[in-house]
C-alpha cells in the first residue's frame, strides 16, 4: 500500500546550513506517529515541510504519488492540516470565526460559506469538544482551550493527515490526558496523526510509530518499544540516563534483565 | 456573500440593523449639512423640493447644487474611502494602528500636490485640478515604489513594508518645504499648499466628484471578496498559506485597492488624519472583527463621520473656516486616546 505521505531523501536548510539532512520516512494511513528529538533539531521544520509550507531544497515530499510542491495549495490544504504551536490573533475573533477559517480551501473568490461548510464547522467544533466555546473570544481562552480550538480549525479542513506541533506543550497533566484522548478519538475517526511530542512519557500506548531526530545521526523510526531505549535517547538528547526518571526506570529494568 | 459570526440570528440581525441605521443616518446628516450655511435653506424646503415639486428659488438652487451638495458629497466620499482603506491596511498589517497613509500615500501626495500647485497651477483634466491630479499620481507612485522596495524573492514582508512606507513618506512629506523656497512670486502657492496640507475639502466639480465616486464604488466591489481573505490573513501569513490562500495575491489586491482609495480621498480633500484610523476601530468594537461585515459598516460610518466633521469645520467659526483635517486632529486625537485607554487590554500585540 502506498503511504499517505512520503519523505524521500528530503533535505532542507535555512540560510545557515541544513536543518534537515536527507530524511526518508513514510506516514501510513491510520497511523499515529510521534516526532521526538532535542530542542532546535528541526521538528517544527520537518512538520512545516510535511505541511507544504516550506519547500525542501532537495529530495521530495510526496502526497500519494505526487510531489507536494507540484500540487495546488488548495488541494494540499484539503488533505493536510497543520496545527501550529502558537496562534496569535490581532483582533477579537470568536472561536467559531476562527474555526470557519478552516473552510478556506473550499471557498472561492465569490463563494462564501455554504450550508455544507457550516456543517463541517459544527462537526469540527464537536469533534474537538469546543462547541460550547464557539461564541467566546479566542484570545481570552486558556491554553488548553486554545489548543483544542486550533485542532478544531485543522479539522474543519476535513484533512486526512493532521500535523500537530507540540500539542501538549504548556498543558497541565489533566489537559494533556484530555488531548491524548482526543488524538485517540481522531485516529478512530480515520485521521492520520503526526505530532511532535516533547514529553516522552506520553508516547507509549498512544502512538503507533516514533520518529527520532538526533544530532549527527540519520532520522530513525520504529515502534515506541524499539525507539524509547535509553541508549538511543541518551545519545539523541545528550542526557545522562540517571538524570531523568523515564530513562532511569528503563535503565534499571534493563539492568535487571541483564542481571 | 456570506460572512462569519456563526450566522447566529442575533449577530446577523444586529448587522443588518446597523447597516440600515447607518444608511438612514447618512441620508439625514447629508440633508442637514446641505441645509447648513450662511444662506439658510430649511431641510423641510429641500425635502419639499425633492418629493413634492415645490421648487426652490434660483439662488437657493445654485447654492445647493453648485456649492453645498458637491462639497457634502465629496466629504462623504472622502470619509468612506479613508475608512475602507484604513480597514484594509489594518487587516493587512494585522495591526489596529495602521492607517490609510501607512505605506507612504501622504508623503507622495504632498510631493505631487506641491508640483501641481507650483508648476502646473493652470492645468486641469476631467474636472480635477492640477493639485488633485498630481496628488493622486504622487500617492499611487509612492505606494508602488514602497511596495517594490519591500518586496524580495517574490514575497513582501509586512514589517519591511511598514518601515519603508514610513521612511519614504516622511522624506517626501518635507519636500514641500523646498517648493516653498522656490516660490518667489508671492505667497499664493504657499497658501494653497498649506490649506491642502491641513486637509480642506474644496468644492469639486461634478465631473471630478463622479469620477472619484466611481473609483470608490469600483474599489468597494473589488474589496468585497478580499475581505474574507483578510479574515484568513489574521491567522498569520504562513497559516493562511497553509489554508490554501494565495497570500501574495491577496496582499497585492489589498494594497492596490487600498492605495487607490487613499489616492482618491487625497485628491478630493488633501491630508485628513484620524478618519481612517478611528472609524474601523469603532466599527470593530461594535461588530467584532469580521471584515466582510465591517466593510459596509465602515464605509457608511466613515462617510457620516466626515460629513459631520466637515459641516462643523465650515460652520462653527463661520464665516471663518477651519480645515477639516485640523478639526479632525483635535476631535479625533482625544477620542482615539479615549478608545485606546478603554480597550487597551484587547490588543495583545
Amino acid at each position: 500500500m502506498n503511504p499517505l505521505l512520503r519523505f524521500a531523501d528530503v533535505s532542507f536548510g535555512y540560510d545557515d546550513g541544513n536543518v534537515i539532512q536527507s530524511a526518508s520516512f513514510d506516514l501510513h494511513e491510520g497511523s499515529c506517529t510521534a516526532l521526538i528529538g532535542p530542542n532546535g533539531i528541526g521538528k517544527t521544520t520537518l512538520l512545516r515541510l510535511a505541511a507544504g509550507v516550506l519547500r525542501c531544497s532537495s529530495g521530495n515530499v510526496l502526497l500519494g504519488d505526487q510531489p507536494l510542491n507540484k500540487l495546488a495549495i488548495r488541494t494540499v490544504a484539503r488533505t493536510i492540516a497543520f496545527v501550529p504551536q502558537q496562534l496569535d490573533l490581532p483582533f477579537q475573533f470568536t472561536v467559531r470565526q476562527v474555526v470557519e477559517q478552516g473552510r478556506t480551501p473550499y471557498l472561492g473568490l465569490l463563494r462564501g460559506l455554504l450550508r455544507e461548510d457550516r456543517i463541517a464547522v459544527d462537526r469540527a467544533l464537536e469533534l474537538a469538544d469546543v462547541s460550547v466555546l464557539q461564541h467566546r473570544i479566542f484570545n481570552e481562552l486558556s491554553g488548553g482551550e486554545r489548543q483544542r480550538v486550533k485542532i478544531a480549525l485543522g479539522l474543519a479542513q476535513q484533512p486526512k493527515l493532521l500535523l500537530l506541533d507540540e500539542p501538549t506543550q504548556n498543558l497541565d497533566i489533566g489537559r494533556q490526558v484530555e488531548l491524548i484522548d482526543l488524538l485517540h478519538f481522531l485516529r478512530a475517526e480515520g485521521i492520520t496523526i503526526f505530532a511532535s511530542i516533547h514529553d516522552l512519557q506520553l508516547i507509549e500506548g498512544n502512538f503507533s510509530t516514533v520518529l527520532l531526530l538526533s544530532p549527527d545521526a540519520p532520522l530513525m523510526s520504529g515502534t515506541p518499544e524499539e525507539m524509547l531505549k535509553p541508549s538511543l535517547l541518551e545519545k539523541a538528547f545528550n542526557c545522562p540516563p540517571r538524570r531523568h526518571p523515564l530513562l532511569l526506570e528503563r535503565t534499571q529494568s534493563h539492568a535487571k534483565k541483564a542481571g | 456573500m456570506s460572512s462569519g459570526d456563526g450566522h447566529s440570528a442575533p449577530g446577523r440581525a444586529r448587522f443588518i440593523t446597523l447597516v440600515v441605521l447607518l444608511a438612514a443616518t447618512l441620508a439625514i446628516v447629508i440633508l442637514l449639512s446641505v441645509a447648513t450655511g450662511a444662506v439658510r435653506v430649511s431641510p423641510a424646503d429641500i425635502l419639499a423640493a425633492l418629493f413634492q415639486h415645490h421648487p426652490l428659488t434660483e439662488t437657493q438652487q445654485i447654492i445647493l447644487l453648485q456649492i453645498r451638495l458637491p462639497r457634502v458629497l465629496a466629504a462623504a466620499v472622502v470619509g468612506a474611502a479613508l475608512a475602507i482603506s484604513g480597514l484594509m491596511f489594518q487587516g493587512l498589517f494585522r495591526n489596529p494602528m495602521a492607517d490609510p497613509y501607512v505605506i507612504g500615500a501622504s508623503g507622495g501626495a504632498v510631493l505631487g500636490a506641491s508640483i501641481g500647485i507650483y508648476f502646473f497651477s493652470q492645468l486641469s483634466a476631467f474636472g480635477f485640478s492640477a493639485t488633485a491630479l498630481f496628488a493622486f499620481a504622487g500617492s499611487v507612485a509612492t505606494m508602488a515604489i514602497v511596495y517594490s522596495l519591500a518586496r524580495a524573492h517574490g514575497k513582501t514582508h509586512v514589517i519591511t513594508l511598514l518601515l519603508a512606507g514610513f521612511a519614504v513618506s516622511t522624506m517626501l512629506g518635507y519636500s514641500s518645504y523646498f517648493f516653498e523656497l522656490l516660490d518667489t512670486n508671492g505667497s499664493t502657492g504657499n497658501r494653497i499648499l498649506l490649506s491642502w496640507l491641513h486637509g480642506v475639502i474644496g468644492i469639486p466639480r461634478w465631473t471630478q466628484l463622479s469620477v472619484t465616486a466611481a473609483l470608490l464604488l469600483l474599489a468597494t466591489v473589488i474589496a468585497l471578496p478580499l475581505m474574507r481573505q483578510l479574515n484568513t490573513l489574521a491567522l498569520g501569513d504562513e497559516y493562511a498559506h497553509q489554508l490554501g490562500l494565495r497570500v501574495e495575491y491577496t496582499r497585492v489586491g489589498i494594497i492596490l485597492t487600498g492605495s487607490l482609495l487613499t489616492a482618491a480621498a487625497v485628491s478630493l480633500g488633501g491630508l485628513i488624519s484620524f478618519a481612517g484610523l478611528i472609524v474601523p476601530h469603532v466599527a470593530r468594537l461594535l461588530l467584532g472583527p469580521d471584515h466582510v461585515r465591517l466593510l459596509p459598516v465602515t464605509a457608511l460610518a466613515g462617510a457620516i463621520f466626515l460629513v459631520v466633521a466637515d459641516t462643523l469645520a465650515r460652520s462653527v467659526f463661520a464665516p471663518t473656516e477651519v480645515p477639516v483635517g485640523i478639526l479632525m486632529a483635535f476631535i479625533g486625537g482625544p477620542f482615539f486616546l479615549y478608545l485606546l485607554r478603554k480597550t487597551k487590554r484587547s490588543y495583545a500585540l
